[in-house]
């Protein structure tokens, strides 16, 4: 009971400054931040706090074990700009976007229309079957890709041997590899973005296609002129996350296989991040690549959350 | 494969049943042949992108089960296969302990996340104080900052406090990402009709018993949602663990494998042996539940 009369007394408390403050309202003012003390702590100590830590780490020049650290002001950011590497990443992470792009959208709304026509147990076999690369192990699945694009002996060089294409060393080759790397990390994003397009699907009503039907549209008119419209809101949404996630969703293929290899040709930013910190032991330059990814990623939600709101207005 | 994805499907209603009979076998005025061909068509498109998307595992399978001197064979099927790979593998890769280590890093990682999620996400429903809006805003910033920006001060944190290659050292950094749960968790809360949690509170009962007995138990399908979308995450990560438990004894099963992988060099037999083992746990969990986690990820995914 003495809670219910605390809680109102923290409603009264809002309004009129707290002429007499009891202990039980007390107690109901700090029961919220009892409740909210886990995630709060947790996100203090490893997510804010390494955040300031990491902008302090980045004006130091230090190798992460010994006991002294210098203050250089803001040379490590001259040097990521200055030095062709962090420019490099970030223009290769670019066209990791690029590349996946297609595999975020295009791609996977035509299969999620092709589903969406014809509901039905095939339907929801075939869901399940190309929702599968999600939940399997990214190591395990690099490998298995390391196996088959081998180039001594490889199946994929086999078959192209066999039909009279050129063999490639597709992981090995400058020119090739963040295309391979590109499509490896691709049926994560296909698979997952056929069941947020399968959802958009879902939510739109039926009976304006079988109108369009019965006015004798076809099949095609109808997901060209009405499907694929209504579908602009998921799309630009996945086009976004596919921005923001084409980095860190290939970090796992590139650790693998490659090491940002071979001429940096896959090199992404967070596996530049990675190695001035890890293979190098330079500290310093690692932080200030990390606080210029956040900085980015910044920009860019504050970009988007423009964008979208003057969507909305106008 | 259509057998597995027979069974797969599992008692799931399909989701549209008056459509199927509202027009949608028509096809444009076009005969019945025509039709047939379209349905050929489509089940075309559809398996070749599935069997583009999981061709090099099941490629990886097959080869896994042939000898050394014949896994180049371009084969599709192992004959004459063999369990040699296996056999190695089992004996080198410490398999066991791996998936013990990764279970319960990922058990520990989704309990933390669920138990600081539902305090939190009750917490902004059942109360209005004041620094609610700071607080939301700063769990929603957190969902947008990526994970490997943070590896150098997470991993100097556990070198510094001694917790390399231990669990609390592989798990408790992993709160860092508990933003998802707690604004999953929040929208699922407040789903819950309000006059519920009011009546709740007429009633004299405290917020943690309205907690305990309305929110929890109306709250049970959410938990177990969120809860496999934080498992399976937690279960693929491969970057933490790569640093916070970097030996074969304490690290998960991707960095096992990796570590594995490496060791063994250009030998390929036994590496897709233990990646093909690595595999199956999270393949027969998927196949037995695969709606559910479907569903897992879609609330997830559209927050």
């Amino acid at each position: 009971m003495s809670t219910l009369e605390a809680g109102a007394s923290t409603l009264d408390a809002r309004g009129h400054a707290n002429r007499r403050v009891p202990a039980a309202a007390v107690r109901a003012r700090l029961t919220p931040w009892a409740y909210q003390a886990p995630v709060l702590i947790s996100l203090l100590v490893f997510v804010y706090g390494p955040l300031v830590f990491t902008a302090v780490l980045s004006l130091l020049d230090w190798d992460l074990v010994s006991p002294d650290k210098t203050f250089v002001g803001v040379d490590n950011y001259r040097r990521l700009v200055e030095e062709p590497e962090f420019p490099h990443a970030l223009a290769r992470t670019g066209l990791y976007v690029l590349a996946l792009l297609p595999f975020a959208t295009i791609v996977p709304m035509a299969l999620a229309i092709m589903l969406w026509k014809r509901p039905g147990r095939a339907s929801d076999n075939y869901r399940s079957l190309l929702f599968l690369p999600v939940v399997l192990a990214p190591v395990a699945t690099a490998l298995s890709w390391r196996f088959v694009l081998n180039p001594l002996g490889g199946v994929l060089n086999q078959v192209f041997g066999a039909v009279g294409l050129p063999e490639q060393d597709w992981l090995g080759d400058p020119d090739t590899a963040l295309w391979a790397i590109s499509l490896i990390t691709s049926s994560r994003f296909v698979a997952l973005n056929i069941l947020l397009y399968g959802a958009a699907l879902a939510a739109l009503d039926r009976r304006a296609f079988d109108a369009a039907r019965i006015d004798g549209a076809t099949e095609w008119e109808i997901t060209r002129h009405l499907v694929v419209p209504q579908l602009a809101g998921t799309t630009v949404l996945l086009s976004f996350l596919c921005v923001v996630f084409a980095g860190q969703w290939t970090f796992t293929n590139i650790a693998v296989l490659t090491q940002g290899g071979p001429d940096a040709s896959t090199d992404n930013v967070y596996y530049r991040l990675y190695t001035y910190a890890f293979t190098f032991f330079d500290a310093g330059t690692g932080a200030a690549a990390a606080v210029l990814i956040v900085l980015i990623l910044t920009a860019l939600f504050g970009l988007s959350t423009l964008l979208r709101r003057r969507r909305v207005v106008g | 494969m259509s057998s597995d994805s027979h069974a797969l499907a599992g008692s799931h209603a399909p989701t549209g049943n008056d459509a199927r009979t509202s027009g949608h076998d028509r096809t444009g005025g076009r005969g019945g042949s025509g039709r047939r061909a379209a349905a050929v068509g489509r089940h075309a498109v559809l398996l070749l992108a599935a069997f583009v998307m999981l061709f090099p595992l099941l490629w990886a399978l097959s080869a896994s089960f042939k000898p050394g001197s014949d896994i180049y064979n371009a084969s599709p099927l192992p004959f004459p296969g063999t369990l040699e790979n296996y056999r190695y593998a089992l004996r080198e890769f410490p398999i066991w302990r791996l998936l013990v280590n990764t279970f319960v890093t990922a058990i520990g990682v989704t309990l933390l996340h669920l138990v600081a999620g539902v305090l939190a996400a009750w917490s902004f429903v059942r109360f209005a104080h004041r620094g609610q809006r700071l607080v939301l805003g700063l769990v929603t910033v957190a969902l947008v900052v990526p994970p490997q920006s943070l590896i150098i001060p997470h991993f100097l944190m556990i070198s510094r406090l001694d917790l390399r290659d231990s669990f609390v050292g592989l798990v408790v950094p992993q709160l860092a990402t508990c933003a998802l749960a707690v604004l999953l968790l929040r929208e699922h809360i407040k789903a819950i009709p309000p006059t519920l949690i009011a009546a709740a509170t007429l009633d004299g009962a405290s917020p943690a018993e309205t907690l305990r007995q309305v929110v929890l138990p109306l709250l049970r399908p959410a938990l177990g949602a969120v809860g496999i979308v934080v498992f399976i995450t937690t279960w693929n990560e491969y970057l933490w663990p790569s640093l916070a438990a970097p030996s074969p004894e304490h690290t998960t099963i991707q960095m096992g494998l990796l570590l594995f992988a490496t060791a063994e060099g250009p030998e390929h037999g036994p590496m897709l042996a233990a990646a093909m083992l690595a595999t199956l746990p999270v393949v027969a969990a998927y196949f037995l539940a695969s709606r559910r986690i479907a569903d897992a990820f879609l609330q997830a995914g559209l927050r």
